[in-house]
């Protein structure tokens, strides 16, 4: 069941164009080995052959997927960035494949979806160390892992934490019946609406399913007390809401990791890695948050949010 | 472990206000296409142009010669015009999809698809033009000893011009329109904009790709109108 739960949390974002992509994608890596990445320029490139970078189906991995593919040209490779491949699932099997030679992962999917784990790690540092060993196995090398993670959360409004002293999703415990929205695929499953009140013991908290992005809205309206959130989302800055601790750890760590197929990494030279591990370190939490608000919100192409971060950072 | 720790803090770009427009969803942000047009709508409708340009040239290489090969052998006509016309059939979006296991999520796939889609209206087009000319002004330029090709060139495909010259229009057309669903393929076209922005609908991006699509598709037409103009000069002189 988690797994389930845990493929949800990406899959909400794809809306119709997972779906399309989803069916369409299966069908291409039916290809054997043939890369359709190859485009012709392989000459032209003064290091070596040219790098598909991938991303997957919504705005926080357009948006990595940019950044490593503007930084690496900058460093004189040639990148091809292939934006909003699919689903986890997809997506893997197109870098394993050659399809694509890189792409932003999170920690955690990597556990559910591709070695499915259905009891997830205690901490960060440990679901990406098991996380290697699955990239290991698969000739992958992973680099550093982004200091932010974006994963489901329970956020409740600042006014109702404080009347109830809430830091934590086990304070919910005793004070009275309230009402906790999510949409409407994330209610069973181990990280989801049934998984949450088996796990924290909350026989007072009242299902309300609403549909994608009118949680804030009613939570901001009070017309539900607590909201399922993604810990990256814009809105977060936006509404005035307090993320309550995981304490018992239910929807496990989510940092991001770039994962490059080794017979691309052997191209990579130093100044490549450096600069890969040097820019996943600085992807904080309000590094990422601001960035999917500037494509969110302000509505900017994820290609100049990520120029203006690498600008603004020295790391072009 | 020291592989979480940040590595001091990022300078956190600014990334400016949006306007009330762009933060209530407006039905058309004029501000936000114009200073998005260079990145957003630009290299999507350059991408679409080049598509469209390409499907309809194949489109009309291939279909010209199957019109003339069925042109001289009659029995030819019936058979081709049925294939052409199968594949006229197909719904575009499972035509792509059948593709990709094929030719992959590449420009290939998309191309092979969009000129199935060409070629039962130009095909009918060149065909219907060719026999549409006249017995008799056939019969005079055979007397004045022109033999099969010197007909072919100098008299039937000039007067079957006009009916050619739409059957292109048509097509091109109804590809700048089918183009838009090659997203599903690749990142490329007026439906990439579309269709990234369904999971987090913004209205200014729907219209404003939606939109171009539609001048694009008037554009092209009136080219294709002004050409038939230049390469059939008595047809105006005629009216």
């Amino acid at each position: 069941m988690s797994v389930r739960g845990q493929q949800r949390h990406f899959d909400r974002r794809q809306a119709l164009t997972g779906l399309g992509r989803g069916l369409l994608g299966l069908g291409a890596l039916g290809l054997t080995g043939a890369s359709l990445s190859g485009c012709g320029s392989d000459n032209a490139n003064p290091k070596g052959k040219s790098i598909t970078v991938g991303s997957k189906g919504f705005a926080e991995s357009w948006i990595m997927g940019e950044l490593y593919a503007q930084g690496l040209r900058n460093l004189g490779y040639t990148v091809d960035l292939k934006t909003n491949v699919g689903s986890s699932d997809i997506i893997s099997a197109a870098l394993l494949s050659g399809q694509i030679d890189l792409y932003p992962e999170y920690t955690g999917v990597m556990l559910v979806s591709f070695m499915g784990e259905d009891k997830l790690m205690d901490s960060a540092e440990e679901t990406y160390e098991l996380a290697q060993t699955w990239a290991e196995d698969n000739q992958v090398t992973m680099l550093k892992a982004t200091p932010f993670e974006n994963k489901n959360a329970v956020a409740v409004r600042k006014e109702f934490a404080e009347e109830h002293d809430l830091k934590s999703v086990s304070d919910l415990k005793g004070i009275g019946d309230f009402t906790y929205s999510t949409y409407p695929d994330n209610v069973t499953g181990a990280q989801g609406y049934e998984g949450i009140v088996d796990s924290y013991g909350l026989d007072n908290m009242k299902l309300k399913t609403l549909s994608i992005g009118l949680n804030y809205q009613a939570i901001e309206r009070g017309e539900i007390d607590a909201a399922d959130v993604f810990t990256t989302d814009p809105q977060l800055l936006r509404s005035d809401l307090v993320v309550l601790d995981d304490d018992k750890k239910l929807f496990g760590f989510q940092n991001v990791v770039p994962l490059i197929r080794d017979d691309t990494f052997v191209d990579f030279d130093d100044g490549a890695t450096e600069f890969l591990n040097e820019l996943q370190s600085l992807l904080t939490l309000e590094a990422i948050q601001a960035m999917n608000e500037a494509s969110a919100i302000n509505r900017l192409d994820p290609a100049q949010v990520a120029k203006t971060f690498l600008d603004d950072n020295g790391l072009m | 472990m020291s592989d979480f720790a940040p590595a001091g803090d990022p300078v956190i770009p600014d990334y400016g206000q949006a306007s009330d427009c762009v933060i209530n969803n407006g039905a058309f942000c004029t501000d936000w296409f114009i200073s998005q047009w260079s990145t957003v709508f630009w290299p999507p409708l350059l991408s679409h142009i080049i598509m469209v340009a390409i499907a309809v040239s194949i489109g009309f290489v291939i279909a010209f010669f199957a019109a003339l090969l069925a042109y001289r052998k009659k029995w030819l006509a019936g058979p081709i015009g049925m294939t052409a016309t199968f594949l006229y059939t197909l719904p575009p979006l499972a035509l792509f999809q059948l593709l990709v296991p094929f030719t992959g999520l590449s420009l290939l796939t998309v191309e092979i698809a969009l000129v199935c889609f060409t070629l039962v209206i130009i095909f009918q087009a060149v065909l219907v033009g060719l026999t549409g000319v006249p017995d008799d002004v056939r019969r005079a330029a055979t007397g004045m000893g022109l033999d099969r090709n010197q007909l072919l060139f100098k008299v039937e495909l000039p007067l079957a011009l006009p009916s050619i010259i739409s059957g292109v229009r048509i097509a091109t057309v109804l590809t700048v329109s089918i183009a838009t669903i090659a997203a599903f393929v690749v990142d490329d076209g007026l439906g990439s904009p579309i269709i990234k922005a369904v999971s987090s609908p913004f209205n200014t991006q729907f219209v404003g790709a939606g939109a171009l699509a539609v001048l694009l598709a008037f554009a092209l037409d009136g080219l294709l109108v002004l050409l038939g103009r230049v390469l059939t000069p008595w047809t105006k002189a005629r009216s």
